[in-house]
């Protein structure tokens, strides 16, 4: 893409592209921390989730301040509006998996001091795993400017939602099994609810981004079959 | 490639509707060097068209030949088709002033005549009709009614109109043009010259006259173009590169060039 006539504009927008990846990678961090916190029950690494948290809606507060500010002075149009009102859409929804994450990592304590047996944590490590992937792949793919990566990432969302199904069946069953189990089985019940919200805004970036790279909306539906997601709502 | 109104999933205009004024392989020469190549074009009845791109584009010049205008100078030329309800403008034996009432016509920098306020207004209709002073004077009120200036030269209509501002100038002027009953009215960078709140005045005004009559303006002003029209063209050296609905152009354009020049990327 060629440079615009004023170049301070170039440097408005590259600010903007510079807090989505900030926000990108420190969601990435969040997720698989607070995941990492929760299966080894590390609560310093819980904490640190926490904090993280707040310097993600800093940063989702500045990008906020220099999109508007952005559209005011320069009055962005075509790709370029896209991206300022796409990107201000996006750090909205990272900032949303930063919440998620710091959500599971608050539940570490709880878990931890439960007697639940490892194996319960077992499914709940695969699911963050492919919902850390997705986290990362998104703002990746958008980086790089790959539309069709980001229609298939979109779709593949399908496999979180099938994995939280399995999840949420596995834990009942424990629950079932040993009372004992229902405290920390509820914690990790939220905490695969909160990753497979995740995995739903990871979806609506990748929906976002595919709309700031072609000027295109993908198409309204994509295979969904949550068939828990009525129970677990 | 003929130009024409996006029909694809993502910008659907279900809508037919009637062109008033279709332009069909227009050329035209400044002397020896075209100015506009192979222009195909079909403006909707009763609606706003906006003409965009840099300056030397071809765009106050194709508006120049939709009312024959540029006849007024030597060694300028058309060829083509300009049909205006069917039927072809530049053909030799179209009456230049039956042409002009029905296709008024409003400059960047407003052109009051030196005479009263009234009189700017009732000199063109006298040039067409014969009514009483009782027609008249409520021609030249509806008039400026339409154009949104009765109320501020209701008490003033035997001043002169260059008394007023460059803005109440301009809308003496859309007001001049519209008293003649016009169908089209060709607006080259009417607010161009003129403060943030008359350029709203105008627009709001742009936005009024819709319902009755079919506007085609000139702007170098992307966020104007983007604000008043329904459907945009955008030209670069002499060509029509684009056409298609407004927020189609300026939310995600066909082409580069016209991506280009939207954005600021230009050159």
């Amino acid at each position: 893409m060629a440079e615009h006539t004023v170049a301070s504009f170039d440097e408005d927008l590259r600010q903007i592209s510079r807090l989505i990846n900030d926000m990108g990678d420190l969601a990435a961090s969040m997720v698989g921390a607070s995941a990492r916190a929760l299966l080894e029950t590390d609560n310093a690494l819980a904490q640190r989730v926490v904090s993280d948290d707040a310097i993600m809606d800093a940063r989702q507060r500045e990008l906020d301040d220099r999109a508007i500010t952005l559209i005011a002075k320069r009055q962005p149009m075509a790709d370029d509006l896209r991206h300022v009102v796409g990107s201000i859409r996006m750090a909205g929804d990272l900032e949303r998996i930063g919440d998620l994450a710091k959500n599971i990592a608050k539940r570490v304590g709880s878990v931890g001091v439960s007697a639940a047996p490892r194996d319960l944590t077992h499914s709940i490590d695969s699911m963050a795993q492919l919902v850390l992937i997705q986290v990362q792949a998104v703002i990746q793919e958008y980086t790089v400017g790959d539309a069709t990566a980001l229609a298939k990432l979109r779709n593949d969302d399908e496999r979180i939602d099938v994995k939280y199904t399995s999840v949420f069946r596995e834990l009942l069953t424990y629950m079932m099994e040993d009372p004992r189990n229902i405290t920390a089985c509820t914690h990790l019940l939220f905490c695969a609810k909160n990753l497979e919200r995740i995995g739903d805004h990871v979806t609506n970036i990748a929906e976002n981004a595919y709309y700031v790279l072609t000027g295109t909306q993908l198409p309204a539906n994509r295979p969904k079959q949550d068939e828990m997601s009525a129970p677990a709502a | 490639m003929k130009p024409m109104l996006s029909t694809d999933l993502n910008a659907p205009d279900t809508t037919v509707e009637k062109a008033k004024i279709e332009v069909k392989n227009l050329n035209f020469y400044y002397g020896q060097s075209k100015a506009l190549k192979d222009i195909n074009l079909s403006l909707p009845e009763r609606s706003v068209t906006a003409f965009i791109g840099p300056s030397g584009c071809g765009k106050s010049t194709l508006l120049r030949v939709l009312n024959r205008i540029y006849e007024l100078y030597p060694k300028q030329s058309a060829e083509g088709q300009v049909l205006l309800d069917g039927k072809n403008i530049l053909d030799r034996s179209q009456d230049l002033n039956l042409l002009r009432t029905k296709i008024g016509m409003v400059f960047q920098k407003p052109t009051p005549f030196p005479m009263s306020i009234y009189e700017n207004i009732a000199f063109g209709v006298r040039l067409y009709e014969k009514i009483s002073k009782a027609e008249m004077d409520s021609r030249v009120e509806q008039a400026l009614k339409r154009a949104a200036l009765w109320n501020e030269v209701k008490d003033k209509l035997n001043a002169s109109g260059l008394s007023l501002s460059g803005g109440q100038q301009q809308r003496l002027c859309i007001a001049r043009t519209v008293a003649v009953k016009p169908e089209v009215i060709l607006l080259d960078e009417p607010a161009s010259a003129l403060d943030p709140l008359s350029t709203a005045k105008i627009e709001e005004l742009i936005d009024e006259l819709q319902a009755d009559y079919t506007i085609v303006i000139v702007t170098h002003n992307m966020q104007q173009a983007a604000r008043v029209s329904r459907q945009t063209a955008f030209m670069y050296l002499g060509e029509l590169v684009e056409f298609d609905r407004t927020e189609k152009i300026f939310t995600s354009p066909r082409e580069k060039r016209t991506q280009d020049y939207i954005t600021g990327r230009f050159g």
